[in-house]
């Protein structure tokens, strides 16, 4: 591995985690550099999304530990913002420019009224939504309703962003649409990434580094420098996750 | 335009009242009825402009309206409470529960004879049977909002390091309004229906007394008309604070924001 | 369009069907009459445990209607669902003036009443803002007697008005012994006794005090209906009523025992009642001038009485 004397921004070691006596992550390790966009993926039910709830605090390992920064992770905090699949993830009685300064609102550090407005401003323009700041949720497109979840998660500069299947429920169009967007920020912000997905190509199209989880444990973690998204690629994967 | 697509119109409301009053004086000159029992709708108006004017009708309804607020307030803040302690703890969510069951099916009117035991006839006791009405039902509507708010809202209070009282404030009042309002309707028409009857059995209790000593003193007096007159003003209150008060807060908040 | 008149046609239909009247007393036998319970309205009770209605009218057919107040027991009349009831004046007065037809037929009784109070209120003039009254309900004897003896004392009959308290003899006791902020009571037999019974609390106005006089404190009510249309029957039960007074007058231990099987009540308890000294059962009515010239004064009602012939049916005796 190549930046070896960078510190990494999330060091996962020896981790495991069980439901109801059931391990579902075993002896996880994986270290995570600043500004790398790594993808989880792996078929549904091997553990991804709890280890991005683990990372994010919202569960605790039974073993193992998980740092951030070089401290350890107890419980979520605003440095590690999480977006989800759902669209109600999005607080439907406020606007989508109420949404992205809901956060900044309620910052620890207060922030002057000018700051969050421009900062929402800038975040709206980077997700293509300028024009959109004054709707209602209920009134936005499911891909618009993501855009808005990544502008609110982003308004707060977190070190980490985790997304969980955020384009799992778009369709073909808008979800390429969204990746491209994604990928812009990501160019903009150099916005730490893990993304969680079970779309091989997408994560062939994203990440610089993948990581194929099979039955809660690691099974490879493949460097994706090309982003190739070639048949051949993706059959490779389909491979590594197969029984 | 076609009469069905009068019926169909916002307003159909005030059209079927129309034709109610009109049904209502036809029978009242027609029929052979007691004016007693039965007085045309100027005898209803007359008595109603004279209590407006040389009585104390407004007053009594600003009385009862008064009141009701108060024990609203009184009302919601206690059922928030409660509510807040049962998301906090599920000890005191099955008491809650408990309460729930034992009180929400006891009306407040049957609670009378010990209220006058306890703490008296006045206005204090009239306010015991508003809060007693209005605390169980926004109780039960307050708790179903908060559990059937979305799992992310609870995340993304987590991922914002907010404590569980900025949670509730911040993300779970607004993310169940729908509930809270729904349980404010219940409460305000549970409450006003109690308040009124209070009164009627209590009496003037702080003076004057309100809307429905008023119609109790009309009945003793043999004032058919004033009776009538009392009960119109109920309706259009109730209409009222129906179309207006909580139409208008509906529409700037949960049929805005599409999740009515 | 049609549709539309027949659903208006069938509104209308329900509206008055839901106020049509009942089989009417006319023509046969039959009598529907309130009944109250009390050591005032005593007589009414031996008249049915007696069957003196159906002795002097044989093959009449009657009906006890279940009665609480007097205000309902006007309303029934005003529908025709009741053709007698009992009574005090006040509350008959007022539904004489708002048209109803009806005359009195008989008295009935007169029995203790007055105002009970805390002891550490001594006269009407000692009762505070703060202090409430109870009363059984605005209009009834009890708060006419309140307001003569309000306009005798203070020249102002309402003076007390805003302090009444609507409440039942019952909870109005309970309300007064419990020292909540009910501190005075308006009450009648047994209710007086009761209170007067317990300590700290006395009577500060009885009410042949407020009256200035003796009244009668329950009289018999029967609608124009059925003195006109069935005589038959109105003439029995004024017979009745008044053989069921002449009873309890000559054989007070006798209906005591009735009563007191009627009323659950110790039958020495009643029989006490029944004899006390300012207890009396009498079929002459007194105090309706008196109490409709107050009224009229103070604007409880608005007709003025002439004559209180033109109010009581022909054959009762009355006095003023």
């Amino acid at each position: 591995m190549k930046n070896v004397d960078v510190n990494p921004i999330i060091e996962i070691c020896a981790v495991n985690k069980s439901y109801e006596g059931r391990p579902v992550l075993a002896d996880i390790n994986l270290a995570i550099r600043p500004g790398e966009l790594i993808c989880v993926i792996g078929a549904s039910g091997c553990g991804k999304s709890t280890l991005l709830n683990l990372i994010g605090g919202f569960v605790k390992a039974d073993r193992g530990e998980i740092r951030l920064n070089g401290r350890l992770v107890e419980k979520p905090c605003r440095q590690c913002i999480m977006v989800f699949q759902e669209f109600d993830q999005l607080f439907t009685w406020q606007t989508v420019r109420h949404n992205i300064e809901f956060p900044l609102k309620n910052a620890p550090e207060r922030l002057s009224h000018q700051e969050i407005r421009s900062r929402a401003d800038h975040y709206l323009a980077m997700v293509k939504l300028t024009d959109f700041g004054d709707y209602y949720p209920n009134q936005l497109s499911g891909g618009m309703k993501q855009r808005t979840a990544l502008a609110r998660a982003l308004a707060l500069s977190p070190q980490l962003l985790l997304m969980d299947e955020p384009f799992g429920s778009l369709d073909a169009q808008t979800k390429k649409e969204l990746q491209e967007t994604l990928l812009e920020i990501r160019q903009e912000t150099r916005a730490t990434t893990v993304f969680v997905t079970h779309d091989i190509r997408e994560a062939l199209y994203l990440a610089d580094r993948i990581v194929v989880l099979k039955a809660g444990a690691v099974a490879a973690v493949i460097k994706n420098q090309t982003r190739n998204t070639d048949e051949t690629r993706v059959a490779e994967i389909t491979a590594l996750l197969s029984p | 335009m076609k009469i069905k697509a009068i019926f169909l119109k916002p307003y159909a409301k005030y059209i079927w009242i129309i034709l109610m009053l009109v049904a209502w004086e036809v029978t009242a000159k027609l029929a052979p009825v007691s004016p007693l029992a039965f007085p045309s709708l100027e005898l209803i108006l007359a008595a109603l402009i004279d209590s407006v004017i040389n009585g104390d009708i407004l007053m009594q309804m600003a009385f009862s309206l008064g009141l009701i607020l108060i024990g609203l307030g009184i009302g919601v803040v206690l059922a928030f409470l409660m509510s807040f302690l049962s998301v906090v703890s599920p000890v005191f969510a099955s008491f809650t529960d408990t309460c729930v069951s034992i009180f929400h099916p006891l009306p407040g009117i049957a609670l009378l004879p010990l209220i006058i035991l306890w703490i008296g006839t006045g206005s204090m006791a009239i306010l015991f049977v508003i809060v007693h009405s209005v605390l169980w039902p926004m109780i039960l509507n307050m708790t179903a909002g908060f559990k059937a708010i979305p799992e992310v809202y609870k995340k993304i209070g987590m991922n914002y390091e907010f404590n569980t009282l900025q949670s509730i404030i911040r993300i779970f009042v607004p993310a169940s309004l729908s509930f809270l309002i729904a349980g404010l309707k219940i409460s305000w028409a549970r409450g006003w229906r109690a308040a009124i009857s209070a009164e009627m059995i209590f009496g003037a209790s702080g003076g004057i007394g309100g809307i429905g000593w008023y119609i109790f003193n009309k009945r003793v007096f043999m004032d058919t008309a004033g009776v009538y007159a009392g009960i119109l003003m109920i309706i259009a209150v109730g209409i009222f604070v129906e179309d207006v008060v909580f139409g208008k807060l509906e529409k700037n908040t949960i049929k805005k924001w599409g999740v009515a | 369009m049609k549709k539309y008149i027949i659903i208006l046609w069938l509104m209308v239909l329900v509206l008055t069907a839901g106020c049509a009247k009942t089989e009417t007393a006319g023509g046969q036998k039959t009598i529907r009459i309130a009944e109250q319970y009390g050591i005032a309205y005593a007589p009414v009770q031996i008249m049915k445990a007696q069957g003196l209605l159906e002795k002097n009218c044989p093959g009449i057919v009657i009906s006890w209607e279940q009665m609480n107040n007097t205000a309902a027991i006007r309303e029934a009349m005003v529908a025709d669902r009741l053709d007698a009831g009992f009574m005090a004046i006040p509350p008959f007065l007022i539904g004489w003036d708002n048209g109803m037809d009806w005359k009195i037929a008989t008295g009935l009784s007169s029995v203790p009443t007055g105002l009970v109070t805390k002891t550490s209120v001594n006269s009407l003039a000692e009762l505070g803002e703060k202090d409430r009254i109870a009363v059984p309900q605005p209009g009834s004897v009890q708060h006419i007697l309140l307001a003569m003896a309000c306009d005798r004392d203070f020249g102002n009959p309402q003076k007390l008005d805003n302090q009444l308290v609507t409440l039942s003899h019952p909870d109005g006791m309970n309300a007064l012994l419990s020292g909540g902020d009910v501190t005075a009571h308006f009450t009648a037999t047994p209710y007086l006794e009761k209170e007067l019974a317990t300590p700290g609390f006395h009577q500060i106005l009885s009410g042949n005090e407020a009256f200035g006089g003796e009244f009668s404190f329950i009289v018999g009510v029967t609608t124009k209906k059925l003195h006109d249309q069935n005589p038959e029957v109105y003439a029995a039960f004024n017979q009745s009523v008044g053989e069921a007074i002449t009873f309890i007058n000559d054989h007070p231990q006798e209906a005591a025992g009735i009563l007191s099987e009627a009323y659950d009540l110790p039958e020495a308890e009643v029989l006490a009642y029944l004899t006390a000294a300012d207890t009396e059962y009498s079929q002459t009515v007194k105090g309706i001038q008196t109490f409709s010239d107050f009224m009229l004064k103070t604007g409880y009602l608005k007709k003025s009485l002439e004559n209180p012939g033109t109010i009581i049916w022909e054959q009762t005796d009355y006095e003023d």
